[in-house]
Formats: structure tokens, sequence, C-alpha cells
């Protein structure tokens, strides 16, 4: 009898002890063969079960790291999705092992790997990690890969590289064109409380915020805690408008400082409009997602955040929300250096290779690449509501919703700046973040913050 | 008829006992310290390319007034930790051994559950109780009708350290509860019932005997209790992320920051480094309590 409670106990230990390994892994692993008819099945642990493939070529295997989440994935991550799906039809021969997180984990993640370069074989890069990644051999310039595909290099829109160009190098294949700061705004909040029109100035912009908070609502719905919110989507543009953009070059060229009075201008208008209210309370506590809640909810009047959030305005909001939402850009600033109609954009996120990549696994890599940029996947994006980085064909005018309808109206001959962090090395933007949560909670001041940044700046 | 005997074990044994422990230790432990010291005298981001710079990074680390602000923060959650971990666990475990609580099995396995759920799902969970909105919290203070206490927890600086303490003492103190249970069962009885006998009290019983006999355990207790309190990281970073700003910076997380945001690898294994160190002192510190005695 003691020997078979043993027994029998020691097999619940047992299966106990698998059953969470198998279970709860924060990644999402997927193993996937071009086979399209017969796709291989997965288990949890990843394991590909049973796959008939037609060798045509050599079997590749690939390993991807993205952030395209089909869930919760605005309308361009779908697209690149579907464009994936259709990659691996056209390659019967390629394996492709994708790791799948959220963009927050995800630039952890890519950063950790960075450290102990242990890079995947195709992965995504943010501007403000090209110069690390570049001085540790990371990435390598990827111009011979266009050079040998003359089509898809003339398909990207000008000046697209530049964010990820360093002399005539060009360090990642950009995907998107993102517009990051435009404020998203309820017209029916607004004409509650008399504005029909939205404000042309900052002195304008502030009466309204003052006037919407006394009708009870929160001004602007700030999510700002994963830090980057306030910095790329408000103060890259909002900067510009006191500095001009010549001033940015300097600053990346260490000729002109974050101390210059038109910057500390700039951070003191931010600082303002925490002052008189214009946020909610808990802007540090959620993020860019429940951000926009506020504003589904019907709490928040406005708030602040790129194009990509376009999509999911469409997706997300309720019917009585989206047909009263509007764009518009950052007001003017009274005796602002910069173009006052400008707006922070640039390609963001672009797609790189493991430089060890070499033979016939570089050659899917860049395929793959190639069919996530090229001409058809940007008719796809544009037809999904978002901006793609190349041009896209002929697109389905039908397809694309009011919202961004209005969005094109807007940008039409707007002149775009850069956006800080994807420009600055990630020890400015990290201190600029950090330091952007403290002066809109009012621990510390304009100059200091300006000091502050202006010390990594060295 | 059986016959104990007790075998010391020869010297090569008791090698052979220890060695495969001490080699995991050493490997798992003691090496990346090593190799933590090198790097700190490194300028390096993670690559290929490494620069020698000497003492540079500690000199650094020395003027870093966000250095210091991190370890003042950590100070401050070791102390409301060692009150509110052990300070409870230990009221707990003596309100358990007098006749006051019942169910005494079932109140020491739901205290100490918390102990083993993981640091990420506490962090989440609490998140979701400290929304301002539509977290547990402030529902609760709503309906008992005081909504004039509703804070933003996580978002006021001055209170966002207390408010990320309360999940780590939420989870901790089950741990402390069943050390103290334990120590209580190696204290004879007759002492009580001695004390009993000449009239003392059940307060005057706890500080007078019950306090002095556990002195050991609870200096254990205490010098787990500051190591522990020294590396935390997970809980804060899933609340916070050391926000916002700098209010809830903890030392784990400033080393994290500079390595692995900022790139400054050389300059976090300094930070690290210092952190033990600042963690042996607090150590060294904390065993003079109660006056020198044995161990």
């Amino acid at each position: 009898m003691k020997k078979l409670v043993k027994v029998v106990s020691l097999m619940l230990v047992i299966i106990m002890g698998l059953s969470l390994v198998a279970c709860g892994e924060k990644t999402v692993e997927i193993k996937e063969t071009g086979s399209e008819t017969q796709s291989a099945s997965t288990n949890e642990a990843g394991e590909a079960t049973d796959a008939t493939e037609v060798k045509s070529e050599d079997p590749v295997e690939l390993s991807i790291m993205h952030f395209l989440v089909r869930e919760t994935g605005t309308g361009q991550d779908l697209t690149m999705l579907d464009r994936i799906d259709a990659f691996l039809e056209s390659h019967p021969n390629v394996t492709l092992n994708q790791e799948i997180m959220s963009h927050d984990s995800y630039e952890q993640k890519i950063k950790t790997l960075a450290a102990a370069n242990e890079m995947p074989d195709i992965f995504f890069v943010k501007g403000s990690m090209v110069d690390t990644f570049v001085e540790n051999d990371i990435i390598a310039p990827l111009n011979s890969a266009l050079d040998e595909r003359p089509e898809w290099k003339d398909g990207f829109k000008d000046g697209i590289f530049d964010d990820f160009m360093r002399e005539t190098d060009i360090y990642g294949i950009p995907f998107a064109l993102n517009i990051t700061s435009l404020i998203y705004y309820n017209e029916a909040i607004l004409k509650e409380v008399g504005i029909n029109e939205f404000p042309k100035t900052w002195v304008e912009f502030e009466t309204a915020i003052i006037a919407i908070k006394a009708a009870g609502y929160t001004p602007i719905a700030l999510g700002n805690k994963g830090k980057w919110v306030a910095e790329s989507c408000i103060l890259s543009t909002l900067g510009d408008r006191f500095t001009g953009s010549e001033w940015f070059g300097s600053v990346k060229n260490k000729e002109a400082s974050f101390e210059d009075p038109d910057f500390v201008k700039a951070l003191d208008a931010f600082q303002g409009l925490a002052e008189i209210g214009a946020f909610n309370d808990d802007m540090n506590s959620i993020d860019n997602n429940q951000q926009k809640t506020l504003f589904y909810a019907g709490n928040a009047a406005m708030f602040m955040e790129g194009s990509w959030a376009i999509s999911s305005v469409e997706q997300d909001a309720p019917e009585e929300i989206s047909s009263v939402t509007g764009v518009a850009l950052i007001p003017s600033v009274d005796g602002g250096k910069g173009e006052q109609a400008a707006v922070s954009g640039g390609a963001g996120w672009a797609i790189q290779i493991n430089p060890k990549l070499e033979g016939a696994e570089r050659e899917a890599a860049l395929d793959l690449i190639e069919m996530l940029s090229d001409t058809e996947a940007a008719t796809l994006a544009v037809e999904a509501n978002s901006f793609p980085a190349s041009i896209p064909g002929e697109y389905d005018q039908t397809k694309l919703t009011p919202l961004m309808l209005k969005v094109e109206e807007l940008l039409k001959g707007v002149q775009y700046t850069p956006i800080y962090d994807v420009q600055l090395s990630p020890s400015i933007i990290e201190t600029m973040n950090s330091g952007l949560q403290e002066l809109l909670s009012g621990i510390i001041t304009p100059e200091e913050l300006a000091a502050k940044i202006q010390k990594e700046n060295k | 008829m059986a016959q104990i005997s007790i075998n010391k074990p020869k010297r090569r044994e008791l090698l052979l006992y220890i060695g495969p422990g001490f080699l995991i230790y050493a490997f798992v432990v003691l090496l990346p310290i090593i190799f933590s010291l090198r790097y700190s005298f490194l300028e390096w981001s993670g690559g290929k390319n490494a620069k020698f710079i000497g003492l540079n990074n500690y000199i650094e680390l020395m003027n870093d007034k966000d250095f210091w602000w991190a370890l003042k923060n950590n100070l401050f959650i070791i102390v409301v930790c060692v009150i509110g971990q052990i300070g409870i666990a230990f009221l707990l475990a003596t309100a358990m051994n007098s006749k006051l609580l019942k169910l005494n099995r079932l109140h020491r396995t739901l205290l100490f559950l918390p102990v083993v759920l993981s640091a990420v799902v506490i962090g989440f969970l609490w998140t979701i109780m400290y929304n301002k909105d539509a977290g547990l919290i402030n529902l609760f203070l709503k309906v008992i009708g005081h909504p004039e206490w509703i804070k933003a927890w996580l978002d006021d600086p001055g209170i966002v350290l207390t408010s990320v303490s309360i999940p780590l003492i939420w989870q901790y103190m089950g741990l402390y509860l069943v050390i103290f249970l334990a120590a209580y069962q190696g204290i004879p009885k007759d002492v009580f019932e001695v004390a009993e006998i000449d009239g003392a009290s059940g307060l005057k019983k706890m500080w007078y005997i019950t306090l002095p006999l556990i002195m050991d355990t609870f200096k254990v207790a205490l010098m787990l209790c500051i190591a522990g309190n020294m590396k935390v990281f997970d809980h804060i970073f899933i609340m916070t992320n050391g926000g916002p700003g700098n209010a809830s910076t903890v030392v784990a997380q400033f080393a994290y920051n500079n390595s692995f945001i900022k790139f400054k690898l050389g300059y976090g294994s300094a930070i690290s480094i210092a952190i033990m160190i600042v963690s042996l002192i607090l150590i060294v510190l904390s065993r003079k309590v109660g006056g020198k005695n044995h161990a």
C-alpha cells in the first residue's frame, strides 16, 4: 500500500511538472512551413509534427522577431502579417520561426539580445538603436542588397531612408511612414463648450483646454507609462515649433545644446499644459492603448498619437465617437522659429537582417523584407488606412475611411520634422523620456530637465 | 537490536557531498560577480568594442545624484518592509501561538499562498487594483462613501513608493510568518508556564520572553528582508517602471536602465558591484541589532 502511494505521488509530481513547463509563455512561437495545403501543425511547445514539403530549392530556415500581433494590430500590422503569409506561400522551401510579442516588450528584448549579440535572422530596429548597433557590428549596411533589386529600391518614397542613413550607408529598410504627432479630437465635446473650429494658435488651445476641463471632461488623455508618448507624439513636434529643424541638426552635431532658450521654451509650454490640468491624473501609469480607451468612452476630448492610431480608432471606437472624430496638428506658437505647419514624421522602425546570413538564407530573408515593403505591400497598406514607406500602386479609394481621408487632407503640403527618439541616442532619449514624466508631474523645472538632457549629449 | 552509530564523514567524503552544490553556486553566483567586476572597469556598449577606463565608472557613480536617490528609495522600502513584513509576521505568529486565533492551519496556508506567486503576476494584479478610474481600491473608497480619499496611487510621486511597497509586504509576510512559527516550536513550553505562574500577561510574555529567545531567528529574518529588498526589481518594474520619472526607481532598476536602455553596460556593472557592497554593509550592521551575541 505504501509503495502504491509512493508511485502514484511520484507520477502526479511528474505530470504537474510537465504541465507547468508546457504552459504560459509570454512570447508566441509559430513555426510555419510554406506548404499551404498541408500546413504543419504545431502544439504549444512548438514542435512541427508533420510537414510535406515540395522541395524545389534547398530548405531554408529563418528566424524572425517582431511585434505585429494579429489580435491588437493596426491596419499596417495586419497588412504585414498578410504579406508574411504570402511570402510563405511563394517560398515553400522556407521554414520561418516567428517570435511575436507586444511593442514595448519587443523594445526591451531586442536591446537585451543586442547586448548579448544573439540577434535573430530578421528583426526590426528603431532609429535610435542604429548608432549603437552599428558600433557593435550588430547590423550592416544594406546598400548592396538594394542595388541588386533596383525596382524595389526605386519604389520607396523620397527621403524615407534618411532616419536610417549614416553618411551614404543605409542601415534599415523602412516599411511605414509614421506621422507621430496628430491630435485626434471629439468634435461633439468641443462644440459643447462653444468651439466650432479646432484652435489654430497655442493661446487659443490653452483657452479651449480650460473650457473643456470646466465642463468636466479630461482635455487630453495621455498614456505615458511607456515613456515614449510624451516625447514622440507631443514634444517632437512642439519642440520643433519653437526651435526649428536646423537646431535639431546642430544638436546632433553637438554644436547646439538642449539648454538653448528655444528648447527650454518648448519644455515650459509643455509643462504649462500639465499645470492647467490638461492631462489625466494617472498619465504615467496607463499606456497608449488605455489613453485611447478614455477617448472612446467619451470622457476625454482629445488624445495625441501617431498615424498608426487611425485604424485603431476605426476598429475599436464606438460609432458615436468615431463619427465625430477629427484630426488636427499641434497649434502654432507665437514667435517660434520652426515651420508652424510642420509635423514630426519619418520611418520610425525598419527591418534588418543578421549580417551573418549568407547564400540562400540571405536571399530568402531579403525576399521577405522586399515583400513587406514593395509596391504591393504599399497598396494593401493604404487600403488598410495606413501610410507605407513605398509608393502604392492603384488603390481602391472606397476602402479609405472618412478619418483617413481627413488625415490625408490635413497632411497635404505639410513638412516633416525629425522624430526625437528615432534620431537621438538611447542614452539621451531615456533621460528625456524619464525627465518628461517628472516635468509633467511638476517635480523638476524646464531648465533642470534641459540641463539633465544636455549632460547626456556630451 | 538497532545500534545507532554516528559516523563523521571523512574529509574526502565531505568534499564530494558539498562539491556539486558548490560548483553550481560558483558558476551561477560567483563567476558573474567576477565578470561584473571586470566589466565595471570598462566603457562598453555591449558589442565588441570595450575601452578600459579604470575607476572612472566608480567615480562617476559616487557623483551621480540619481544613484543616491535610488539608494534612498531602497532604504525607504527596506524600512517599510521590515516593519511590514517582519513586524506583521511576528505579531501574527504570536497571535497564532496564543489562544486567540482559531483555524491556525488555514490561516497559515492562506497567508503563505502569495509567496509562491510570480512577482510579475502580482505586479500586474496590483497595477489593475491601483488604477485610478476602474481599480478596486478607488472603487472601494467610493462605495464606503469617501471619494475624497481617492488618489492616483501609482502616479503621485509623494506616495508611489508606499504604494509599491504594499504588494511587497502582502506577498512576503507569509514567508516570515512561517519562519517565526517554526522558531516558536523551539521554545520549551515550561518557560511560558513558569512565566504565567509569575503573572506575566500576553504583551509582557512576548517582549521579555519570546523575543529574546527567538532573537537568532529574528536576525536571520532581518538579514533576509534587507537582502531581498535591496534586490527588489520585478514588482516595481511592472507597476511603474521606476516612474513617474525617478520617483520609484530602485538601484536594481537603475542598473537595468543604464545597462539595457542606455547601453552603458560598464557603468551598469559598476552599479551592480556597488549594490553588492552596500548590501553587505547593511547586513553586517543589522547583525549588531540586539547586542552582540552568538553567531
